[in-house]
């Protein structure tokens, strides 16, 4: 796809004169194009524009279509081009061939090789049938363009654009015909019609608004927005069902809790992370001294920012990292952001032992869980 | 000849009812320039086709359900293992039905490809100035199709309901949530209420395989008709002006090379969909709102949004009763409103700007525009940032760099970085203008030195070929000056499709032109205070070029 006239995608104009093409050469082989970087070339080239396109395009109205010019570079011994588009349908050929008998293979492979994952060397069957199937279409595509390049001439072909706006008297014309069709329709004198069509069109375009009003429930929106499943001495389940005992998390360890309803592991805005720090290292917020058991505390994994799980925690600086946008969170202090997009600390869940010695919640979030919304108290 | 008659007469019978030969004359002699950065969107246009057939295959596999059932196909490790039928049937694909996996890995590959094709379509028509007047409206709906491609790719990988796409989901929906008044609202409408409901693969599965591909096809369609209708655009070459178009015919040959290079583009995604895994979303699991894996990634076209939202410090505004997260609403609606808008505004600014308000058919050079060439550079580094931040955590475990040292390396970055490279982009260009100048006034070093009747040595030079000096100049000093731009101006509508005829490139203001590749070292040094490179703007926006002497 060389440009005759640009020879920039050569190398450089320094690069190219430094090894000029001998105007033999240029003017044998595939490319005859080559012959515009000699001086034959150039007068042949230049010589376009007396040969300049007489046709003129589908645009114009009353205009006979005439072919546009074509320049073709000068023939060579016939024999040697015969010689030459003889060896180039050969290649052609054979990429045809091959992708025939891919085709075939692909067939073959697709009915009889093991494809289930239990199947020994089932891991051989999409990249096999990608490879058959690659060559099936390289084989026509790279034929086909072998065939434009070798054996269907080098010939330029100039054609004249047609002009882009049409003459004065033209557009007089058509702004005529319509203020003509509306005098005629009377839209500009019947003002009744014109008004009362224009106020039933517009309210006609709001009629299938309300049809989408029942794409989703709006009753309790806010309501449900800024509650979980979280009930006062409501037991801390793990995604198992398994309620969590006091002692069960070692020094410096996380377990994901969910709230005991039937789904509850499966709710967007309950998951909660469970931490047991050291006492002596976890600083309660005022006012949130009686929220954690002995060291563990409660946060919510929805991270603040947008909603990804707050997951990754690294015990020796009780940093919550959420692996979406970085923002991280300090365990040992509230939960407040210490870095990162997330502009509020995760909201923490009070907790507390029942008798049993599980634990349990002390109610719902005091605040809604994850992503900031309009509606959000501040 | 008695052979050719069964196509013959079906030809006429056709021609008898629609007249067809004459519009089968026409666009078979259609010229179409050539040059490789032609064949971009030509690679866009086959990855849609491809997507579509791949696509359809696999909507007789796939099941956009959010319903809960047991997984029990063939993949092990998840038998057992409750799922929505959306993941389940994607597993399907995947492992059970023959061939599905390569068909679902060449779709996937295939979106990849569309995008970034178009992207890169895009910058080749910026920085050629091919979206300068009358091809505008082309420019706009290519923008449509970027983010309507962004949008449909977006709506795809959610689909299969895994871990990761849930993970997107997620984030989306916190996007919606965080738009002031109607968040909340539009957040329920879409998802059915709370994140995650029971309803969203099923709509997004309306929106992925009927709505946008109806819109694309739509602009495709209107894109493909413009650039039928107003023709290509071509580079300044011998006996190419702004009035012709100089190229291959429609068929045979034109035809002939873009059918091969669609099947060429179909190998590749064929190889890619089998040698290359993407999206395992068997090694993700189904979506669990309470897990997610490390280093979560979207799509690439969507890296550089993840990325702002990275870079965005955390502003939120709280008081009066309500919240806005602008830690939210400003790298994911504001940024990439702004971003979208100036793109599809740019032939209107720069028309603005330049007062350039004529037809154009032959291509910029982008030496020749440096300041078009350092905003697309600018804007572009603008991206890159944009988009590394949006792996800043990749880049902080390969590099071992703490997460904040880049990021915050990225917050600066961003907004250092372009300006320079603006300014050191059009450094280059108007450097590698003066090249040529020089090139054009003194010709190239033939290496053969004379000596002089005075005793004198020299080098002797040799004149710039033709081809060359139209390359540098922009235009063919021999072609013929426009039939309709006389015509035109005949008619009143101006003069603006003339081709000026070339003037001397090497003299500008009757000054002789400057030498040197970054500064003018011919010229006298400038006073302080004086912009050192004033002549060279000059030079771009009178565009004059005359034929050497």
């Amino acid at each position: 796809m060389t440009n005759p006239a640009d020879p920039s995608d050569k190398g450089s104009i320094r690069d190219r004169l430094q090894s000029p093409v001998p105007s033999s050469e240029a003017n044998s082989g595939g490319d005859s194009r080559h012959s515009d970087l000699t001086d034959a070339g150039f007068q042949q080239t230049d010589s376009r524009g007396a040969l300049h396109a007489r046709g003129h395009d589908e645009g114009q109205q009353g205009v006979p279509h005439a072919t546009p010019v074509t320049h073709a570079h000068a023939p060579l011994d016939p024999a040697l081009e015969e010689a030459k588009a003889r060896a180039a349908e050969r290649k052609i050929a054979g990429l045809f061939l091959a992708s025939f008998a891919s085709v075939i293979a692909f067939f073959f492979v697709y009915f009889l090789a093991p494809f289930k994952f239990t199947e020994p060397n089932n891991i051989y069957f999409t990249p096999t049938l990608a490879v058959l199937m690659g060559i099936a279409l390289g084989g026509i595509g790279a034929g086909t363009v072998m065939w434009a390049k070798n054996l269907m001439g080098h010939e330029e072909t100039v054609q004249e654009r047609h002009p882009f706006g049409s003459p004065p008297e033209e557009r007089a014309a058509a702004a005529e015909l319509l203020v003509a069709g509306a005098q005629e329709s009377q839209l500009g004198r019947r003002s009744l019609l014109r008004n009362t069509l224009l106020l039933s069109g517009g309210a006609l375009a709001l009629l299938p608004l309300p049809l989408l009003f029942d794409l989703g429930p709006y009753a309790h929106k806010e309501r449900g927005l800024a509650t979980t499943a979280w009930k006062k001495g409501m037991r801390l389940v793990r995604e198992n069902g398994t309620p969590v005992r006091i002692g069960d998390l070692g020094l410096g360890s996380i377990d994901i809790v969910f709230p005991d309803v039937p789904g509850g592991n499966m709710m967007a805005d309950a998951p909660t992370m469970l931490i047991r720090m050291q006492p002596g290292e976890f600083k309660p917020v005022k006012g949130r001294e009686d929220w954690s058991v002995d060291g563990h505390v409660a946060y919510s994994v929805i991270c603040t920012h947008l909603g990804c799980p707050v997951k990754l925690y690294e015990q020796q600086t009780h940093h919550l990292f959420c692996p979406c946008h970085q923002s991280t969170f300090d365990a040992s202090n509230g939960a407040k952001v210490l870095f990162g997009p997330a502009a509020r600390p995760l909201p923490q869940l009070a907790i507390s032992v029942d008798a049993d010695g599980y634990f349990i919640a002390q109610g719902d979030y005091h605040e809604p869980v994850g992503p900031s919304y309009w509606e959000r108290k501040p | 000849m008695s052979r050719k008659k069964p196509a013959e007469g079906v030809a006429v019978w056709i021609d008898e009812r629609l007249g067809s030969s004459n519009f089968v004359r026409r666009s078979l002699n259609k010229v179409f320039p050539d040059h490789w950065s032609f064949m971009l969107g030509e690679i866009a246009l086959y990855s849609f086709i491809i997507l579509l057939l791949t696509g359809t295959y696999l909507t007789f596999f796939f099941d956009a359900s959010m319903h809960e059932v047991v997984y029990n196909g063939s993949y092990v490790p998840l038998k057992g293992v409750t799922m929505s039928e959306a993941y389940a049937s994607t597993l399907n694909i995947s492992f059970d039905v023959r061939g599905g996996l390569l068909m679902r890995q060449i779709h996937h590959w295939a979106a990849l490809l569309f995008l970034a094709s178009i992207v890169v379509h895009l910058m080749r028509v910026f920085f050629t100035g091919a979206f300068r007047k009358p091809r505008e409206l082309n420019w706009v709906i290519g923008t449509g199709l970027l983010v309507t491609g962004i949008l449909e790719g977006f709506a795809g990988y959610s689909l299969p309901d895994d871990l990761l796409s849930g993970t997107g989901l997620r984030i989306a929906y916190g996007i919606v949530e965080s738009i002031p008044v109607v968040g909340t609202w539009v957040g329920f409408l879409l998802f059915g209420g709370e994140f995650p409901g029971h309803v969203i693969v099923g709509r997004l599965y309306s929106v992925h395989i009927l709505l946008i591909p109806l819109a694309i096809l739509g602009l495709i369609t209107f894109h493909m008709m413009m650039i039928w209708y107003q023709k290509h655009t071509q580079f300044a070459g011998p006996g190419r002006t702004e009035d012709n178009v100089v190229g291959s015919r429609f068929y045979p040959v034109y035809s002939a090379k873009a059918g091969g290079f669609f099947f060429l583009v179909f190998a590749v995604l064929a190889l890619l969909g089998g040698l290359a895994q993407i999206n395992p979303i068997w090694l993700y699991g189904p979506y669990n709102p309470s897990q997610v894996s490390a280093g979560s990634q979207p799509d690439w076209y969507m890296g550089f949004l993840d990325g702002s939202t990275r870079l965005m410090p955390n502003w939120e505004f709280r008081g009066l009763g309500h919240t806005i997260p602008f830690n939210i609403l400003v790298p994911t609606v504001i940024l990439p409103g702004i971003l979208f808008t100036l793109l599809g505004m740019y032939p209107w600014l720069e028309a603005r700007f330049t007062k350039d308000r004529g037809y154009h058919n032959l291509l910029d050079r982008p030496r020749d525009k440096p300041v078009r060439t350092g905003l697309g550079a600018m804007a572009l580094s603008f991206y890159i940032i944009l988009l590394l931040a949006g792996g800043n955590d990749l880049i902080a475990s390969i590099f071992t760099f703490s997460v904040q040292t880049i990021t915050w390396t990225l917050r600066i970055g961003l907004f250092v970085i372009p300006p320079l490279v603006y300014v050191i982009t059009k450094r280059i260009c108007l450097g590698l203008q003066h090249s040529d100048r020089e090139l054009l006034h003194h010709g190239i070093e033939s290496g053969t030195i004379r000596r002089l009747p005075s005793g004198e040595f020299i080098e002797e030079t040799v004149g710039l070929p033709v081809p060359y000096q139209i390359t540098i100049t922009g235009s063919d000093p021999t072609a013929r000056p426009a039939l309709h731009g006389a015509a035109h101006a005949a008619d009143g509508l101006g003069d603006e499709h003339a081709v000026a005829l070339p003037e001397d490139h090497m003299v500008v203001d009757g000054q002789p032109k400057p030498r040197g590749f970054f500064r003018d070292k011919s010229a006298p040094r400038p006073e302080k205070g004086q912009r050192p490179e004033a002549t060279a703007p000059e030079l771009e926006s009178t565009g004059q070029v005359r034929r050497p002497e």
